[in-house]
């Protein structure tokens, strides 16, 4: 692997511009030094172009495209849909999956394919973070950085897709725990922009997207407004009493946008064009919302302007509309399960949310909000929805196949399907533990995945420095 | 000087009496009246202990001169015939600002997004803070507000105390009647009381920003004008000292918004010998032991919650538990405090009018307290507290201040007839009450009519019948002499209006009908109306349903019972000792007396709770080197904060406690936020849910400070600051400046230290500064930093920094780029507690690398991991699952990080932190492995007493739902009866992290 070239640690340096000041440096001191001081200039040029190139090293690389047929052999095999294959033959060609196989049923053919065998350790889809703000932002606490929300209200025509920045620091850490697509989202506002789905990796964002433009995020007004106390640090929740006029204001917008794509002949429109696929089908209504009531109300809402794909995020308070949300099929994307309950709550009903959810016939997926980097701990909570009331594979479906019908990709990722693209990736142990999840194999449409990126640089070029 | 101060000390004790002003220029003839009543006829209730029924009360001059029954009635008095009616002592309110002046109050400006205000904008010689106004005298800016007075008197109310509710230290409170008279008339006592507050009112000074904050200033501040009074002549001039010198003397009063800050405030007292009077806040029911352990006699409001409108499941949501509890539990409050011997007296202050004071009061005997101890809270306590002995009760010699009651006064239907001031009557309704009880025909004009008169004398309505089931209500004002009745005629529209006079059969007079034409109408008496409404009142008596229990604490998942030590033994479990044995499988574990008994096989215990293990781990609890649950603040402002103290703000009700106990954690260190290079210190506590907040503390613990590093500390999210240090480089100068200036602290109370006992007396002791006190500690290594930090620079500048002062940094908190220098670290012998996997959410965390705790335990550093997160602090043990992801760690050194590691880091490792005979019987038992995803906690153990357990926890959950249905309908039924209800208002307490500025802006106050 390209990425082994560390283990030279000669040629390894923290950062470039280090390295250029540095030859800059000597440059001035060399004239006034005569020869020796030029001998060491070049001498330094020499390590300097060396180690410039292998520096470089240190960022994971776009993959190239699958060059010949793979075959895994032997894991046990999650495939994504509820089903497991204990000892399993996965087959990949040209970015597609061509065989799931068992093993132990005699006489596949496996001409053909470079075999790797992964016996013991567990395959799996790549895993799916829904929502999140991956590509847009990348030190949450500088602004030159932060590109997820725009200002404004209405704003469906504002596009995540062309902000989203490939060579982030953030998506190779991802990968490494397994996630390999994620939905990059606009945040803030009414409603919010439209979002895509890439895949965490490629050249540009031309090259990494999965589906262009596929959703529209709404935040449904809240009928509990507020205000924080300092004084108790609590958020004091009050009537919001602009609710009924907040709602008006958005059926008039739904009411315009509908009308607008009905007409033919029309002056352009930004923001109605933006939201001409909810009504076709085309693209997926994702509503923010928070109680029990503004469930009912947003999803009735969205249905009687004719959305025809609609999905909520939400959190505990859609347990109380389980059954409405079931008998009308609406989807959940939850929030982190790792969360803190209420004072008179169950104090587990965070971690058994998805699992009250998936009984009560509601199908669910989870995302991460708070702090980004901290969203590749998503197999994690996956896991602990096994642990407080699905089955292992239940749990995987949640971050795979459940995620992918949600998010309208399913035809094509989310479980280890023949004629579905090789999106997948292979763990010593369970994927779903922390204390077990690693990965020793990624590929994302067949190519092979970089897993090692910064932070291994970084863990290798420490232990090195202390074991000497 | 010295005499100066003993006289002021000593004229301000003296409580005036009114003397007539014969100072004012006179703009007519004289006109000096004697003014001398006896009330006679009437039930006398002299003082909360003492009625007389037929008595006479004499007064002269607006004082008492005589009371009791069969008094003669000196000549030159004036009769006044009560009639039967009552007279009570007038009721006194010991917390107004009635006449004062409002200070315009727009609270503190936000340090965390403007710029920071350092010094005081007060002009003039005053204190260095401005939230220390020592030096207000009410009375100088108090004057006679008419309106106000009116509406108090109307309620009952003949004197009040009042002051300004502004800053920590509010100066001092005047007593005043309620007389619209001259001020000079009306000021009772210019020098009544000495108010104090958490709050630090128009100050906008940054520090302090937090009630811990508040405690070091004013803790500061009693140090200072100790040190300041035993100088002659005075280093400087410092006018609010002066005057808190001066009102030491003076009854002392607090304000508190309820029982844990009373409990800070009467802890605050103890350390200076001052017993505060506390204003409580109303629920002091719910911790009544401490709150009577104080010793402080109390001013309670009566201000209860309405009931929420919950008549809809999923609004009700919104309204928590313990809001529904306290709704129902608020008026029992007084009866709580009478039963256990606490002095209070009440106060109007928090409610919406004055006109809820005696329905509030009644309300409290209807739920417990007696009639006795109501009228001793409204009169006789308010007056002794204030050490005006001339109120508070109607014997001879006190002040005129009483009220003429209807009835007894907390008979509902009681009405307030008079209330005298300084002997001036104020009168509201007639003394005589009217009866006009009866039936009567009445001729309007032409037309025929049947009219009934009904209702208590004096309090009567009228009716029209017309037959046996339909009435018309007549609008009536009845007179002594004089009559006005309205009426509209069965089905028509406009009313017909009656005026007339009494006549020995009734009424006659002379009104207009509908059209406007004039006529003559006459009512006339004809017999007498059964009345028929006791019995009702009876049978609602009978139907009061029971109260609901109070709960430790008073939050969901609160304990009924606080859980104790019991003898447990744990069979054949799976134990992570975390010692040489390691890993033991099937092996017993035995707690006695909260300490870890035996370890072994077979043992066997005959009075123990016995818990099969079997398939169980069990390891010691989880101990948290970094949290900030469990406080009520964690940051103030100064750039230097170690003078304040977390211990002094712990909250017990942070139902984070529970959720981290939920997850096997026994221990947390409660850090100071990360606002300042050096920060307050820090709390060593167990998390033993319910206890009280000093039951909370680690009993011997080692002292610890927070220190912190970096873009916290340089301000960097507010664009506006203008602190110093505002980079690393005056970061290290803030150390150096605050060590080397605790050298010099420390050579000058040597010195004096070491004088003679009788140079000492000569000798002034050096000024106490609390903030260098906590760096002499640390230099002598009494106390312990544990420093929040990120990059490499800032650890290698500490360590250095401490090199050159001769102690250790104990620990690096956070310390995301320890990894870059663990070999320094290593031999500093620092320890380091850092997170899991977080980074990129600023700067200095851009190299943060979840590798970094393998690296720095590879380099021999001992390494915790931490929280900083009530989220992460309820499974802790998932973080640590993460060293053995990221790094290879071992299972075992792992599981150390969260245990053993931060029990070192916290020098409690001789008694927590492993499984050993002898350490504390804090244990969890787990599921499964506990490093694992898939693993539960089933009982969190601590001291040997249960404090989580899986079962309970289902059991309490079910036993909120049936306490939540049971409010619910107790509410609803409260609606149906007319309460006054609310809309559900919800409240979501956010947890703290280290970046969190906390608390209290809300400067402004009651």
């Amino acid at each position: 692997m390209r990425y082994l070239r560390f283990k030279n640690k000669n040629t390894v340096i923290p950062a470039c511009p280090f390295r250029v000041r540095r030859a800059k440096a000597l440059l001035r001191h060399s004239f006034s030094e005569g020869t020796a001081g030029i001998r060491k200039l070049l001498s330094f040029l020499v390590i300097f172009l060396i180690t410039m190139s292998s520096s470089f090293a240190q960022l994971p690389q776009p993959a190239k495209p699958q060059s010949g047929a793979i075959l895994l052999k032997g894991g046990i095999a999650h495939l994504g849909n509820g089903k497991v294959i204990q000892n399993s033959l996965i087959g990949f060609d040209e970015g597609e999956i061509t065989m799931v196989g068992d093993a132990t049923r005699s006489k596949i053919e496996v001409a053909g394919y470079t075999v790797i065998d992964i016996t013991g350790q567990h395959v799996y889809p790549g895993f799916i973070l829904p929502n999140s703000s991956i590509g847009l932002e990348e030190v949450s606490a500088l602004r030159a950085t932060r590109d997820a929300r725009e200002t404004g209200q209405l704003k469906p025509h504002i596009r995540s897709l062309v902000a989203y920045n490939t060579d982030s620091k953030i998506p190779p850490t991802l990968r490494y725990n397994g996630i390999l697509i994620a939905e990059t989202t606009p945040m803030g506002g009414r409603i919010s922009g439209t979002s895509s789905v890439m895949n965490l990796e490629g050249w540009n964002w031309e090259d990494a997207v999965l589906k262009t433009d596929m959703g529209v995020h709404m935040s449904w007004p809240s009928r509990m407004g507020g205000h924080f106390d300092f004084a108790t640090f609590t958020f004091i929740r009050e009537p919001n009493k602009k609710y009924d006029s907040q709602v008006a204001e958005l059926g008039s917008f739904f009411k315009d946008a509908k009308s607008y794509n009905e007409t033919g002949i029309k002056e352009r429109n930004l923001k109605l064009e933006a939201m001409e696929g909810l009504f076709a089908g085309a693209k997926t209504l994702y509503i923010r919302v928070g109680s029990a009531k503004e469930i009912v109300e947003s999803v009735r809402f969205a249905q009687e302007y004719g959305v025809q794909k609609i999905v909520i995020l939400a959190g505990t308070d859609a347990l109380d509309v389980a059954p409405f949300l079931a008998e009308n099929k609406i989807p959940v994307v939850l929030p982190n399960v790792h969360s803190l309950p209420g004072s008179d709550e169950v104090v587990e009903l965070p971690y058994e949310l998805a699992g009250l959810l998936t009984k009560a016939g509601v199908m669910v997926t989870l995302s991460h909000n708070g702090m980004l980097a901290r969203a590749r701990n998503l197999p994690f909570y996956a896991g602990t929805a096994a642990a407080y009331g699905l089955g292992k594979e239940e749990a995987v479906q949640l971050i795979t196949l459940n995620a992918a019908k949600i998010l309208g990709i399913d035809s094509e990722v989310g479980s280890l399907e023949e004629g579905k693209r090789a999106t997948l990736f292979v763990s010593k142990g369970d994927a779903l533990d922390m204390m077990t999840n690693n990965l020793t194999h990624a590929y994302i449409n067949g190519k092979t995945i970089q897993l090692e990126g910064e932070q291994q640089a970084l863990f290798k070029q420490y232990s090195d420095k202390y074991s000497e | 000087m010295k005499q100066l101060l003993i006289a002021g000390c000593l004229s301000w004790a003296i409580i005036f009496t009114s003397a007539a002003q014969e100072t004012f220029p006179r703009n007519d003839v004289r006109d000096e009246r004697v003014e001398a009543y006896a009330l006679t006829n009437g039930t006398v209730v002299v003082d909360y202990k003492t009625t007389i029924a037929n008595a006479t009360l004499l007064i002269k001059e607006g004082t008492v001169v005589q009371v009791g029954a069969g008094i003669a009635i000196p000549k030159g008095y004036v009769v006044i015939d009560l009639k039967g009616n009552y007279i009570y002592p007038s009721i006194i309110d010991p917390y107004t600002n009635y006449g004062i002046p409002n200070e315009k109050q727009k609270g503190g400006g936000n340090p965390w997004s403007s710029a920071e205000q350092i010094q005081t904008k007060t002009k003039g010689a005053f204190n260095s803070n401005q939230a220390i106004k020592a030096e207000y005298s009410a009375a100088n800016n108090f004057s006679v507000e008419a309106k106000a007075a009116k509406l108090l008197r109307a309620q009952g109310f003949g004197a009040v105390l009042t002051f300004r509710a502004d800053g920590l230290a509010r100066g001092t409170g005047a007593l005043v009647t309620l007389n619209t008279d001259r001020s000079n008339e009306v000021l009772l006592n210019e020098h009544a009381s000495a108010n104090y507050s958490f709050t630090k009112g128009s100050s906008k000074q940054s520090y302090p920003i937090s009630t811990m904050g508040f405690i070091a200033v004013l803790r500061q501040t009693y140090l200072d004008a100790q040190w300041y009074k035993a100088q002659n002549p005075r280093p400087f001039k410092d006018i609010s000292l002066e005057h808190w010198v001066l009102s030491q003397p003076l009854p002392q009063i607090f304000d508190t918004k309820g029982w844990m800050e009373a409990l800070r405030a009467d802890k605050l007292g103890d350390e200076f010998g001052v017993q505060y009077i506390i204003k409580g806040g109303g629920d002091e029911y719910q911790r009544i032991n401490e709150i009577k352990a104080t010793g402080a006699q109390f001013i309670i409001p009566i201000n209860y919650p309405a009931a929420y409108d919950v008549d809809d499941p999923f609004d009700a949501k919104e309204v928590s538990l313990a809001k529904m509890k306290h709704w129902e539990l608020a008026p029992t409050n007084p009866a709580v405090l009478a039963a256990n011997g606490v002095n209070f007296a009440f106060t109007a202050k928090g409610l919406k009018s004055a006109k809820d004071y005696l329905p509030n009061v009644r309300k409290a005997i209807e739920n417990g307290l007696s009639e006795q101890d109501a009228l001793k809270a409204m009169t006789y306590t308010p007056a002794a507290m204030l050490r005006a002995t001339n109120l508070g009760g109607l014997q001879k010699g006190k002040i005129a201040n009483f009220i003429i009651t209807s009835e007894p006064i907390f008979e509902k239907k009681s009405s307030i007839l008079e209330n005298w001031v300084q002997g001036t009557r104020y009168e509201f309704k007639p003394l005589e009450k009217l009866d006009f009880a009866g039936k009567y025909n009445l001729s309007v004009g032409s037309t025929e009519l049947k009219m009934e008169v009904s209702g208590k004398a004096g309090d009567q309505s009228a009716k029209l019948v017309i037959n046996d089931t339909t009435n018309i209500k007549l609008t009536s004002k009845f007179g002594k002499d004089l009559i006005e009745f309205n009426y509209s005629p069965q089905g028509e529209e406009g009313l017909v209006r009656l005026s007339g006079w009494t006549t020995d059969k009734g009424w006659e007079g002379k009104g207009q009908l509908i059209d406007g034409s004039w006529v003559v109408w006459a009512a006339t008496r004809t017999g007498d109306v059964e009345e028929k409404e006791e019995k009702e009142k009876d049978k609602k008596e009978e139907e009061k349903p029971a109260l609901g229990t109070n709960i430790y604490p008073f939050v969901g998942h609160g304990n009924a019972i606080m859980p104790t030590a019991e003898t447990i033994l744990l069979q054949n479990a799976t134990l992570w000792t975390n010692e040489a044995e390691g890993i033991m499988e099937q092996t017993d574990i035995l707690l006695v007396n909260g300490k870890i008994s035996k370890i072994g096989k077979n043992i066997s215990a005959s009075d123990a709770k016995v818990i099969d293990a079997t398939g169980k781990h069990v390891t010691s609890g989880i101990i948290d080197e970094h949290s900030h649950i469990g406080a009520t603040s964690i940051n103030d402002v100064a750039t230097n904060s170690g003078m304040v103290r977390i211990g002094d703000v712990l909250d017990p009700t942070d139902y984070n406690i529970y959720n981290a106990l939920a997850g096997g954690t026994t221990a947390i260190q409660i850090l100071h936020g990360s606002a300042n290079p050096i920060g307050g210190q820090s709390a060593l506590i167990k998390l033993r849910w319910g206890a009280n907040p000093e039951g909370m503390k680690i009993k011997g613990a080692d002292g610890y400070i927070k220190f912190a590093l970096g873009e916290n500390v340089k301000r960097s999210s507010n664009p506006n600051s203008i602190r110093f240090p505002q980079t690393r480089m005056g970061v290290e100068q803030v150390y150096m400046d605050a060590f080397s200036s605790a050298v010099e602290y420390e050579k000058k109370w040597k010195a004096y230290k070491s004088l003679s006992k009788k140079a000492k007396v000569v000798a002034l002791a050096p000024r106490k500064d609390l903030a260098m006190e906590a760096m002499v500690e640390i230099i002598n290594k009494e106390r312990f930093i544990s420093c929040h930090s990120y990059v490499q620079s800032e650890i290698n500048m500490l360590m250095k920094v401490a090199d050159q002062f001769n102690f250790t940094v104990n620990t690096f908190t956070h310390i995301l780029e320890g990894y870059k220098v663990a070999d320094k670290m290593k031999a500093h012998g620092v320890g380091a507690s850092t997170f899991s996997d977080w980074w990129a959410y600023k700067w200095e965390v851009r190299y943060a690398i979840p590798y970094n705790a393998a690296i720095m335990h590879n380099a021999g550093v001992v390494v915790a991991i931490n929280s900083d997160d009530a989220e992460m602090g309820r499974r802790l043990n998932q973080e640590a699952a993460k060293t053995v992801k990221y790094g290879g760690m071992s299972q075992e050194d792992a599981w150390k990080m969260v245990t053993l590691n931060p029990a070192k880091l916290l020098h409690l490792d001789d008694r927590m932190g492993s499984l050993k005979v002898g350490k504390d019987a804090d244990v969890v038992v787990w599921s499964g492995n506990p490093l694992s995803v898939y693993t539960k906690v089933e009982t969190t153990i601590i001291d040997g007493a249960i404090f989580f357990d899986s079962q309970k926890d289902a059991e309490m959950d079910q036993w909120i739902e049936q306490e939540r249905a049971r409010l619910i309908q107790k509410m609803k039924a409260a609606k149906k009866a007319g309460a006054k209800m609310q809309k559900p208002k919800g409240m979501i307490r956010k947890s703290f992290h280290c970046d969190d500025l906390t608390v209290d802006l809300n400067t402004l106050n009651q």
